[in-house]
């Protein structure tokens, strides 16, 4: 890979230095050292010739001064070896192991911040700072380096005399053998240049870790996006915000601790290492122990165990936790994600409504100070009381013909009077409704939703699906879409007014569903049934899907698997744990990683990953 | 050996235990005995207490049947399930929801118990109107128009004192309420403060509601929930019947905090790294497999997150830690279950001499907070043996690992321990003192055998074992001063490993140097040697600073101060081999 030769001719300068500075064996100066000083001269370069790329032209720098060439980095890296060598063998550990460090950077800058422009800092003070070098320039005998530690970065001023007052040989060091991209520590007093500009006056200057790879000059613009997911690291070094969006992570989740803490609830952990993957509908990854000889899935959420717990007497509980799902891989789905669960006995969907609000706004002030955010261009708006509607009202709102409400009471009516296949007739119609409306619309995302509009197995179902394909992806603005049918919520209780839909809420943001609560179904009994429903529904799917393909394997074409193409099973035990009494229970589910992207706007999940699976 | 005494099942099985008639007794008969004698036990107390309640309570109900209460329980565990179910159904025939959606609980019952646990025996607040819920743990009834329960939730206990004079339901209304009520049901109270003529912290209900009906016995309050594989399978049940046992998931998430604050107060960021992998890397240990389907892809689940966290501090983050779960193919035993929890912290700059005054000052205190002394009273063996007492008041004492190892042998090891004669002298040290160290016997395996033996055993109270060799240590830093030894430790409390750190290996030829033993250690059978990771080698040559890097075991840390000395006792839902086929019928443990 050829380095960039269109930069600014400071970076350039600090790029080309690794490949026109030889490691001239003849230096032999130590640092600190008390006796036998070498001459301090600058220690000849012995023009290794840069290698010239075929085909490719010397670029001229604008002073007209012929630029250097750059290496590959594999010939930076033998280069810097033998600076390690070197090193050594003048004594200097180039992996050192500790280093005093007084202040960071930003310490420096606002406690000194009064030093006016060509000040120097009379009160003395002698400061130690260690960091990575990010930029050099060499003018004679004054040198420049740009440090950045965890905090910020700051200027090291060295001149040739100061430094080497204190240690001889120091500056033929700085010269020679310190590259960017090296870890330094530097020791001295303070000044601020005519420019304005902080500097480290160094007296003393040691390599801390020598670092063997040049670092990359163009990373915000690289056409290979993966590359800054692969090696994060290099993200970071190169770019501050990644390393912002990071302490905003950790920040939101630290917030959303403490106000669970302050409201009394336990935190705990749940296996990860199920027998059996509940508490929602996908597909899980499985393991097997070698001496137990037994499967295992991964946990695809913590639902199951922590509502155990709240039969068991914990009131209040909540898992942070990494939650594991065999599917694909998006910028909105990572294979393994964070989410929090939060179980308050005694409480209710509605509860978890005000929970929900409280915890939303006071991550956006811990991370932004503010409730009105932007996110991808759209102000979003946390300080209102978000806007609640059922997922009927909505579906209603997009497409005025489907009134779900006004269906599911005629689907009712009819099973009443004239039995399944009255309801039946009923549900037939209304995917004729459905289908047409969807038809009709301009999208062809939307169009997409008619196979699965065809095939959905009751009212419920089809208005999960409508809902998704009208109305899901307009809610921008914070929104708790409430009464999902009872049907594809299998752990929600039964509304307690509304027949056929479950007191549930589901919280979107731009589009996209942030959060999943309901007042807990406690119903032993109803569980059982539901649970066995749902799996002999996903199961029968399954069976016909797996039997379709091998019908058409045989005609050739083997259709592709569906994400849907795994066999699930109920949870008897947990249905055991409900057996002995599960409170009223408010539950929610809250993922972490897309609200950290919404409060950093970060486009992709893999934004706010620090290590995402890649391929 | 005669013996006239009639055979008593002891408290615990063993593997030499025999039966009345002197054969060797199963596992499985053992607790097949001792649920049958509890049962009965159990049915016998019932019974007489039945008796004698009959016997104390002449015909005095002139104004109603006596209310029903634990003493007239149905004792047939299905029965008593089934006869539950009718009752909710006939309920939901009826249009009443046997599942309330909601009932407002305006106090807990520990606040309760901190309010009005100060009241005289007797006084009354009749103004005043709280509602408080829980589940019921004993109902006694007195006549028709009393009844008493015990209450518990989140850890308190109070007493409900059910006055058919308070409520507002009439005789009959009351009457139905409290015969439908049942020991271990869920319930929500709304009445006033007050205590008992005996001085007992009661709520006096007008409002008593069944919020979530307990469908199966729950385990009596006399006898408890002492079978083990029970207490792990159904933790529920444990937590429902053994109150000491919630106090152990506090603690454990006490100390959690603890280590949070710590590290957050120095400066250092909480981060997650990828919990599946393409290579297992940062620990030696044998990993779980899975797959992910759509990338067809094999991943690892990781044993440590040692490599990533690294290759943030190489991205400038210069303190992060991470509190999470590994994994580890390992037996299952009294310390080890597959899954674990640790904490790796890493601070750029620092090296392990730093760490180990860290982690000194870290653990004295979270003991000092919370056990409120740094001594602490440990049962290494179990409860029924003796206790030690272990001292964590700094300073720690400090072994260097060879020559505290050359001082109990007697012997000179050689200085390069790589050499197939080190090997051999200590594979004789190993037989000489009756050591046994299986294949493959590596000069790493057979050092750490014999450091079990006699360093590791000598450690009670913290200490640490330092300065291990590079052999053992491949991603930790060549000892500045010690040839051939690395900058680590150890620290080992009752004699087990709990922390582990070092001054981080930072040079890349080192390290992938280090990294080719390893491959060739398993390459010669050592499955537990360290994967090559090569994302991590590239990443290491664009220079990690000096760095102390440093791992603790929250589980090991957990069992020390809540005085276990089994893992599972720890973790909330520990893992459990297959039930067996006889087990998978048993009925629910009441």
């Amino acid at each position: 890979m050829l380095l960039q030769h269109s930069l600014p001719p400071q970076r350039r300068h600090a790029c080309f230095s690794t490949s026109r500075q030889s490691v001239n064996a003849r230096v032999s100066h130590v640092l600190r050292s008390t006796s036998s000083t070498v001459e301090a001269g600058p220690a000849e370069p012995k023009a290794e010739k840069p290698k010239k790329q075929k085909g490719e032209k010397q670029p001229q720098q604008k002073g007209g001064k012929p630029a250097q060439s750059a290496s590959s980095p594999e010939e930076v890296r033998a280069v810097r070896l033998q600076k390690v060598e070197e090193l050594r063998g003048q004594g200097q550990e180039p992996y050192a192991y500790r280093f005093d460090r007084t202040h960071f950077t930003t310490e420096l800058q606002e406690q000194f911040s009064a030093l006016e422009n060509g000040a120097h800092d009379e009160s003395g003070a002698v400061v130690s700072v260690a960091g990575r070098v990010v930029a050099k320039r060499v003018m004679g005998k004054l040198a420049f380096l740009s440090l950045r530690d965890d905090k910020g970065q700051i200027q090291l001023y060295i001149e040739k005399a100061g430094l080497e007052a204190q240690q001889p040989g120091g500056f033929d060091l700085v010269k020679g053998l310190v590259d960017v991209g090296d870890i330094v520590g530097c020791t001295g007093g303070l000044k601020r240049t005519d420019k304005g500009e902080l500097s480290v006056m160094a007296t003393g200057l040691q390599v801390l870790t020598k670092s063997l790879q040049p670092l990359p000059d163009k990373w915000h613009g690289l056409a290979d996006v993966e590359k800054r997911y692969r090696q994060r690291y290099l993200d970071m070094i190169m770019a501050a915000e990644v390393r912002d969006t990071f302490r905003a992570r950790s920040k939101i989740i630290s917030c959303i601790r403490r106000q669970l803490e302050d409201r009394g609830f336990l935190e705990v952990e749940t296996p990860v290492l199920e027998s059996v993957a509940g508490g929602a509908d996908a597909r899980p990854f499985r393991t097997f122990h070698n001496t137990l000889r037994r499967d295992f899935t991964l946990r695809i959420a913590t639902e199951l165990h922590l509502k155990r717990l709240v039969v068991g007497g914990f009131e209040r509980v909540f898992e942070l936790g990494r939650i594991f799902r065999n599917e694909g891989v998006s910028s909105r789905h990572n294979p393994e994600f964070t989410s929090v669960e939060i179980y308050q006995a005694y409480a209710d969907y509605s509860d978890m409504m005000a929970l929900t609000e409280d915890l939303v706004r006071a991550c956006a002030l811990a991370v932004k100070g503010t409730t009105q955010i932007n996110y991808q261009g759209v102000d979003i708006d946390f300080g209102k009381p978000f806007r609640r509607a059922s997922m009927a009202e909505l579906v209603k709102e997009a497409a005025p013909g489907l009134d779900f409400e006004a269906l599911m009471a005629a689907g009712r009516e009819a099973a009443a009077a004239g039995g399944p296949e009255a309801a039946a007739a009923v549900l037939t119609q209304a995917k004729q409704d459905a289908e047409a409306v969807l038809q009709a619309h301009e999208n062809k995302d939307v169009r997409k939703f008619i196979s699965k509009v065809r095939s959905a197995p009751s009212l419920g179902h089809l208005l999960n699906e409508m809902f998704e394909a009208l109305a899901e992806g307009g809610l921008q603005q914070p929104t708790f879409v409430t009464e999902h049918p009872v049907e594809i919520s299998p752990l929600a209780k039964p509304h307690r007014a509304k027949p056929g839909v479950t007191e549930r809420f589901e919280l979107f943001i731009y589009g996209r569903e942030h959060a999943n609560a309901f007042s807990e179904l406690t119903d032993a009994v109803e569980q059982r049934v539901r649970f066995e429903e749902q799996v002999a529904r996903h199961n029968r799917a399954f069976e016909e899907r797996k039997q379709a393909r091998a019908a058409a394997g045989e005609g050739g074409e083997a259709a592709e698997e569906a994400e849907e193409d795994y066999e699930v099973a109920v949870d008897y035990d947990f249905i055991a744990a409900l057996e002995h009494g599960l409170p009223p229970t408010g539950g929610l589910g809250i993922g972490v990683d897309r609200l950290v992207m919404m409060l950093t706007d970060s486009p992709s999940i893999r934004d706010v990953i620090a290590f995402p699976l890649m391929k | 050996m005669t013996t006239t005494e009639v055979y008593k099942l002891p408290e615990q099985w063993s593997e030499d235990l025999k039966d009345e008639n002197g054969e060797p007794m199963s596992k499985s008969e053992f607790k097949r005995r001792q649920k049958a004698n509890r049962l009965a036990a159990e049915k016998a107390e019932k019974e007489a207490a039945k008796a004698a309640k009959a016997a104390a309570k002449p015909a005095k109900e002139a104004d109603g049947p006596a209310l029903e209460d634990d003493s007239t329980e149905i004792t047939d565990p299905t029965a008593y399930f089934e006869n539950r179910v009718k009752y909710i159904n006939a309920k939901k025939a009826k249009g009443v929801n046997p599942y309330p959606h909601k009932f407002h609980v305006s106090m807990s019952l520990p606040d309760f118990v901190a309010k009005y646990g100060s009241l005289e025996a007797g006084q009354q607040l009749t103004d005043v109107t709280v509602s408080v819920a829980g589940r019921i743990y004993s109902k006694r009834s007195s006549g028709s128009k009393l009844v008493f329960y015990d209450l518990k939730g989140d850890g308190a206990k109070i007493q409900i004192m059910a006055d058919a004079r308070n409520s507002d339901l009439d005789a009959e209304g009351y009457a139905q309420v409290h015969n439908e009520c049942k020991r271990g049901d869920i319930v929500g109270v709304e009445g006033f403060p007050g205590k008992s003529k005996k001085g007992e912290l009661s709520i006096f209900p007008k409002k008593f509601q069944v919020l979530s009906p307990c469908l199966h016995m729950p385990p009596s309050a006399h006898f408890g929930l002492k079978d083990q594989e029970t207490r792990y399978r159904q933790r529920y049940l444990d937590l429902i019947a053994n109150g000491d046992v919630r106090s152990i998931f506090y603690t454990r998430a006490k100390i959690i905090q603890f280590v949070r604050r710590f590290l957050d107060n120095r400066g250092f960021l909480e981060v997650e790294t990828p919990m599946m992998n393409m290579i297992p890397g940062g620990a030696a240990a044998r990993p779980f497999i899975t797959h992910h389907n759509d990338l067809n892809m094999q991943l690892y689940m990781r044993i440590a997150p040692e490599l990533f966290l690294k290759q943030l501090v190489i991205g400038g983050l210069e303190r992060v830690y991470e509190i999470g779960r590994q994994f580890r193919n390992e037996g299952i035993d009294l310390t080890h279950n597959p899954e674990f929890t640790t904490c790796e912290f890493y601070q750029a700059y620092a090296d392990y001499k730093d760490l180990l005054d860290l982690t000194e000052q870290m653990i004295s205190q979270m003991v000092y907070e919370i056990k409120g002394s740094y001594k602490i009273t440990y049962h290494p063996d179990g409860p029924e043996k003796p206790a030690i007492e272990i001292d964590f008041s700094p300073p720690w004492r400090r072994i260097s690992m060879v020559s505290g190892l050359e001082e109990c042998l007697k012997v000179k090891l050689p200085a390069d321990l790589e050499t197939e004669e080190a090997r051999l002298l200590l594979v004789k040290l190993c037989e000489q003192h009756n050591v046994n160290c299986p294949a493959p016997q590596t000069t790493a395996r057979l050092l750490d055998k014999l450091v079990g033996e006699f360093l590791e055993e000598q450690c009670v109270n913290p200490t640490f074992i330092c300065d291990h060799p590079q052999l053992m240590s491949p991603l930790a830093k060549w000892h500045r001063e010690l040839p051939n030894m690395t900058e680590r430790f150890e620290l080992f409390i009752n004699k087990r490993e709990v922390c582990n750190a070092y001054t981080e290996l930072n040079d890349p030829l080192k390290q992938r140097e280090l990294f080719g033993d390893q491959a060739k250690a398993k390459s010669q059978g050592d499955d537990e040697a360290m994967f090559v990771d090569e994302v991590f080698c590239t990443a290491l040559e664009y220079g990690l600073p000096p760095t102390g890097g440093w791992g603790l075991g929250v589980d090991r840390m957990t069992m020390l101060l809540t005085d276990t000395n089994n893992i599972k006792e720890v973790l909330l839902f520990p893992a459990m081999k297959p039930e067996e086929q006889a087990g998978a019928k048993k009925s629910e443990d009441a």
